[in-house]
């Protein structure tokens, strides 16, 4: 294996955390729900996910523990911000708290303990393409599960009549539910989406990335999959790019400073950041699409009867 | 009874502290001795060893100590912890990074009837101690193994951040390596963090993607280990045994070991004997020890078997000159040797490691 077939499988190992709580937030989003609690949910993702995972030895058992626990967390965001109608922004922070302190107390037990990671799996076949075939398709099954995530988002809200229906209630609620269509539930059902996704990416961390439990072990990375929604302009395709933009440069920074190169360690890693900030904006003033994002984002919304 | 301000000073301190401390003591016999961590006690870590520090303290002590420890503890919230912790009644305070050194300065001047210590520090006060352990020994015994372990001749380094402990350890892990192998060479990745288990992670796989097939790590989480572990390349632990991390690329670690170091100005205190120290100890203090050597063929561990004991007696020294500084400079020639204080303040590379000073 070459060293830059190295640095992209690593590249995809660090971006696919991003990518899984990116893409469950661009559905949030475009039905029109704000919800800043990603981070939240990962984290407690990633506690419930090794927890169970250890106690029934089950890395699968993990894996759906971490799914539900996202949802869960999601399901309390959508009784605050759509059942009470309180304050989407105010809801999604505090939901981050409370699951920065909860996955502390669940994992508190955890600290420390010792498991094999989730292994990889080769796709037959495919894995003997040169090149793209080793980086591809030699991965865990997190990395697939992000690949079919976001050809299923793009697919869902670009081609399907249920995705058309869940973008109007992003753009215009009030329509939406004139015509018919059940607002909240619908909303509903895309929060609880967003927060599997979120805990699925979380579980990432604690199962794969790095195979144990440490408090607050996200690190900042829900916020930002939150920063890539933004500025991919609520399209997966650019989701997709800015994630894997963002790992990209997270690891290059990394090998930069093993090959010696004499740029201070602190700005090479605040470089990442900025290069992927200013690409996603840089596509999205010549592209000029969907910049504005969904028209209602953010708006609590109550139906009359 | 009459109620002074004093007496009721105290009462509420002593009310504040147990409502914050519920291990605080109210009995005035026992010697309250309080611990401020910088890390959680599950670190596996510095922390972890701290910890252990204390219970042996307890141990050895008995009933004539207490103990009160904040894990955990951000340098922002230092003021506040080490403030409840005076009220709580602590008369002896270790503060165990060196994050907390100027702020433990700042309480030591305030409190003056408080006796403080500081896990490494650069100077001491009337009532502030410093102490730390000389791990650029097991450093060098580091470098030794590596470089007898190295099939690409590269070492790589997962490091935190560029503070003299750490400049001066990588030095030394490359001196230790030169002794073997001239040609031995070393890659460096600063985390920017003590413990960030995802970065260090990254880091090392980075470093093991260039090349490097013996891992050494400055930060505190076993990730570096178990990244060493998963691509079959061989590692160094980090504070405590780290053997069960990585069963089959353990090399060594350092294990600290602090207790009897706690118990013995613990007792001081309490026999009024307590004073000022700098206390700076190496392997032959105990202070920290090597965890047995794994992974390696008899010869390399009687190698390394061999440096330690010349450490322990003082034949070998790693700080002897001559040093060469990057820029071809001779910062002390033959015969020379570095004082602890130039060790201390250690601020650049030596010639042959090829890496920028951030």
């Amino acid at each position: 294996m070459t060293l830059a077939e190295a640095i992209l499988l690593t590249v995809i190992t660090a971006s696919t955390p991003l990518l899984l709580a990116a893409i469950g937030e661009l559905v949030v989003e475009r039905s029109g729900v704000l919800n800043l609690g990603v981070e939240g949910m990962m984290v407690m993702g990633a506690a419930t996910g090794v927890a169970t995972a250890i106690v029934t030895g089950s890395s699968l058992l993990g894996v759906i523990a971490a799914i539900l626990a996202g949802m869960a967390l999601a399901a309390l965001f959508a009784g605050l911000t759509l059942g009470l109608a309180a304050n989407q922004v105010a809801a999604g922070l505090s939901l981050t708290i409370f699951g920065l302190g909860l996955s502390g107390v669940i994992g508190a037990p955890f600290v420390g303990v010792q498991r094999a990671g989730v292994g990889k799996i080769e796709v037959p076949l495919l894995a003997d393409i040169p090149v793209l075939g080793p980086i591809l398709f030699r991965q865990d099954p997190f990395v697939y599960a992000s690949f079919a995530l976001v050809f299923a988002v793009a697919w869902f809200l670009n081609r399907s009549r249920a995705g058309l229906i869940l973008r109007a209630c992003g753009e215009n609620p009030v329509s939406a539910h004139a015509l018919g269509y059940p607002v909240l539930r619908i909303r509903l059902y895309a929060v609880l989406f967003g927060g599997g996704c979120a805990g699925l990416g979380g579980a990432y961390l604690s199962l794969v990335h790095t195979p144990f439990w440490t408090s607050g072990m996200t690190a900042g990375r829900g916020w930002i999959a939150l920063a890539i929604v933004v500025f991919a302009s609520w399209l997966p395709w650019r989701a997709a790019a800015g994630a894997y933009l963002f790992g990209g440069l997270t690891i290059l920074q990394l090998h930069a400073q093993g090959a010696g190169v004499r740029v201070p360690s602190q700005l090479l890693a605040a470089l990442p950041y900025l290069l992927t900030v200013v690409a996603l904006v840089a596509i999205m003033a010549v592209r000029g699409r969907g910049a504005g994002g969904p028209q209602a984002l953010g708006q609590t919304f109550v139906p009359d009867r | 009874m009459t109620l002074s301000r004093r007496t009721m000073l105290k009462g509420a301190g002593a009310l504040a502290g147990a409502a914050a401390l519920p291990r605080a003591a109210l009995a005035a016999d026992p010697l309250n001795v309080g611990f401020v961590l910088i890390g959680p006690v599950g670190d596996f870590g510095w922390s972890t060893m701290h910890d252990r520090g204390r219970q042996r303290m307890l141990d050895v002590l008995g009933d004539k100590v207490e103990a009160t420890q904040v894990e955990a503890v951000a340098p922002p919230d230092f003021d506040r912890v080490a403030t409840s912790l005076v009220r709580a009644g602590c008369r002896l305070i270790f503060t165990t990074s060196f994050s907390y050194f100027q702020p433990t300065v700042r309480m030591a001047e305030a409190t003056p009837d408080v006796f403080f210590e500081s896990a490494t520090g650069t100077a001491t006060r009337d009532n502030l101690a410093i102490y730390n352990a000389r791990f650029y020994e097991g450093r060098y015994v580091q470098g030794v193994i590596a470089a007898k372990k190295s099939k690409t001749k590269q070492i790589g380094y997962v490091a935190s951040f560029p503070v003299p402990e750490v400049i001066h350890a990588i030095n030394t892990v490359m001196r230790g390596a030169w002794s073997v192998d001239p040609e031995m060479r070393i890659r460096v990745v600063w985390a920017n963090a003590w413990f960030n288990p995802g970065v260090e992670a990254d880091a090392a796989r980075a470093l093991i993607d260039q090349g490097c097939d013996v891992l050494c790590q400055h930060t505190d989480s076993p990730a570096p280990l178990q990244l060493a572990e998963e691509r079959g390349v061989f590692g160094f632990g980090q504070a405590s045994d780290m053997t069960r991390f990585a069963p089959n690329s353990h090399l060594t670690s350092s294990v600290n070991n602090w207790g009897d170091y706690y118990a013995e100005r613990a007792q001081a205190v309490i026999d009024g004997t307590w004073a000022p120290t700098d206390t700076w100890g190496g392997l032959d203090s105990g202070m920290f020890s090597l965890a047995p050597f794994t992974n390696m063929d008899p010869e390399t561990a009687s190698h390394a078997e061999a440096v330690v004991a010349a450490l322990k007696d003082g034949s070998l020294h790693p700080f002897d000159g001559p040093i060469v500084n990057q820029a071809g400079e001779t910062v002390i020639g033959e015969g020379e040797r570095l004082t602890d204080d130039q060790i201390r303040a250690m601020d650049f590379f030596y010639e042959g490691i090829d890496v920028a000073m951030p």
